[in-house]
């Protein structure tokens, strides 16, 4: 059946890329916006599955931005990919610390611990002047193997990147999910215990999805801040970890495709909200999810389950 | 293969819930586990599987102690649990459910014992893509009841594996149970009522208020064992 998998994403990745041709550059940046953050809470969705919620997944996000930023002002790297790989891997190492650690713990224990460590970087980043304090720092726009577009092509370049990162990224966790590992977690969600006598380790599964989230949060802030041309502590902050949890909520834990859909949903409801309700675009934006939650209670991805009467 | 527990207690929130448990299971034999409701044999079950905390005294298997052993080893050691709420994974189909024990443990070839079930329950064969929140509750206990035989290679214990089902269903699972004979797993039924089927077990013993007042044995070739 992996064919048919492969399929989807060759059509999720033509019919996301042809929004090159046919959106105007404020929706493409949008569309690009919405993709990046949608690999962030990709991350989310993964340790949801296993039961556990991290509210502060903007660690993640904010320690990829920096860290392409970072490498871009000081060692003059700009090629995206160098930049993603690397963002990668810092994210990874710091999974790699904190999984195992975060991985004892569930409930609000573990979205308090993971908020905890996201403000933790948020307050430290703020007051280091060196790092650009509250204010930030800037990073130019990068190249593609060598290749410096500008303008259009610039923007085209970087949302046709954002759409083959979110094509592979989206593929590889759903065969992740579909896989043995992947399924321990959903029995991880429904009962530890069972997980425990049945001879597998629950941690060791905590473990793997949170360190997955890292590197996808990294990638999504990587990302976010070469569309952006700047960040700013604001990555780490609450507000932007409890927006990614918006849309891991919103799409349910049951499809892949769901969760990028519910972030261009929150972006595009977000923008119209912002333009014609200025002073109420959060009401409207509660109203929504209101509304999502009580119509469909796991999510947009209960209307695009895949799995029925088979893989969840 | 055998298993022993010497002087098991299990407090439970200041309540004493085993009192001085001691039992012997041989290699191949099976025996019943009788009591009333809240008599403690769950507990049992639980201190075996190690999901209990112990007060006091030691568990072995072949003579090494294993008290210590966190649940995720023992279920190593080739012990199989079939819980008496059954705990399937919903979401999981009929194969899926069964084969978990051998995606964690590299020591189980799932697709050969997977057979062997299907060999033993054919009837499972036709539900195994279906998801298990789509089965009856007789057809769920079938099912857990195949679960614990992949993981359990050495050791089966049954948490009231006939309670709740239909009669045909309830035989049905019984002439399973009586056809692992000689197969050198070692099964341990925990039931509410004392075994009618000569067949099915070997020993039983009674347990009451946390102690085991009395050990009847049914199969006079086990009448040699050490009385507990």
């Amino acid at each position: 059946m992996r064919y048919v998998l492969f399929l989807y994403a060759a059509i999720a990745f033509v019919v996301l890329a042809a929004g090159s041709i046919i959106l105007p550059d404020w929706a493409m940046f949008l569309f690009a916006m919405a993709l990046a953050k949608g690999l962030v809470c990709l991350g989310i969705v993964a340790m949801m599955r296993g039961g556990v919620v991290s509210f502060g997944q903007g660690l993640y996000y904010c320690i990829g931005a920096y860290t392409a930023t970072l490498a871009a002002n000081m060692w003059g790297l700009s090629d995206i990919f160098l930049l993603t790989l690397l963002s990668s891997a810092v994210c990874l190492i710091v999974g790699v610390i904190f999984g195992p650690m975060l991985a004892t713990y569930r409930g609000i224990f573990f979205a308090m611990l993971t908020l905890a460590l996201s403000m933790v970087l948020y307050g430290t980043l703020s007051k280091m002047s060196v790092l650009g304090g509250s204010d930030g720092l800037n990073i130019a726009p990068p190249t593609f193997l060598g290749w410096a577009p500008e303008g259009r092509d610039l923007q085209t370049a970087l949302y046709i990147y954002v759409v083959a990162i979110v094509v592979i990224a989206g593929t590889l966790m759903r065969i992740y999910f579909d896989s043995e590992q992947g399924l321990i977690t959903l029995a991880t969600r429904d009962n530890e215990l069972r997980v425990e006598y049945l001879g597998a380790s629950v941690r060791k599964v905590m473990a793997y999805n949170y360190i997955f989230a890292a590197v996808l949060g990294g990638l999504g802030g990587t990302i976010a801040v070469l569309a952006l041309g700047h960040v700013d502590p604001e990555f780490a902050f609450w507000t932007t970890s409890g927006e990614f949890v918006f849309v891991a909520i919103l799409a349910g834990y049951m499809s892949v495709p769901a969760v990028f859909v519910a972030a261009i949903i929150l972006e595009v409801v977000r923008s119209f909200s912002n333009l014609y309700f200025p002073n109420t675009w959060q009401l409207s934006l509660g109203i929504f999810l209101l509304i999502v939650i009580v119509t469909l209670p796991n999510g947009l991805g209960s209307l695009l389950s895949r799995r029925k009467g088979g893989k969840t | 293969m055998s298993l022993k527990l010497e002087n098991i207690q299990v407090t439970i929130q200041a309540a004493p819930i085993l009192r001085g448990i001691s039992l012997e299971l041989g290699s191949g034999e099976r025996m019943g586990l009788v009591g009333r409701n809240g008599a403690g044999k769950t507990t049992v079950m639980r201190t075996i599987t190690g999901l209990a905390d112990l007060a006091g005294g030691q568990i072995f298997w072949n003579g090494e102690d294993i008290t210590q052993m966190s649940p995720r080893d023992r279920a190593r050691l080739g012990f199989g649990y079939m819980p008496e709420d059954r705990r399937l994974v919903p979401d999981l189909t009929v194969e899926e459910n069964m084969l978990l024990p051998a995606w964690v443990n590299d020591a189980i070839d799932g697709p050969q014992r997977l057979q062997f079930v299907y060999d033993l329950m054919p009837e499972l064969t036709k539900m195994s893509k279906r998801k298990a929140l789509l089965l009856s509750g007789g057809q769920q206990k079938m099912v857990a009841l195949g679960r614990a035989l992949i993981a359990g290679e050495k050791l089966l214990l049954l948490d009231e594996p006939f309670e709740g089902v239909a009669p045909a269903l309830a035989k049905r699972i019984s002439d399973v149970i009586t056809s692992l004979k000689g197969d050198g797993l070692s099964v341990l039924i925990a039931q509410s009522e004392l075994s009618h089927s000569s067949d099915l077990l070997q020993r039983e013993s009674v347990i009451e208020r946390g102690e085991i007042i009395k050990v009847n044995v049914i199969d006079p070739a086990f009448a040699q064992r050490v009385p507990v």
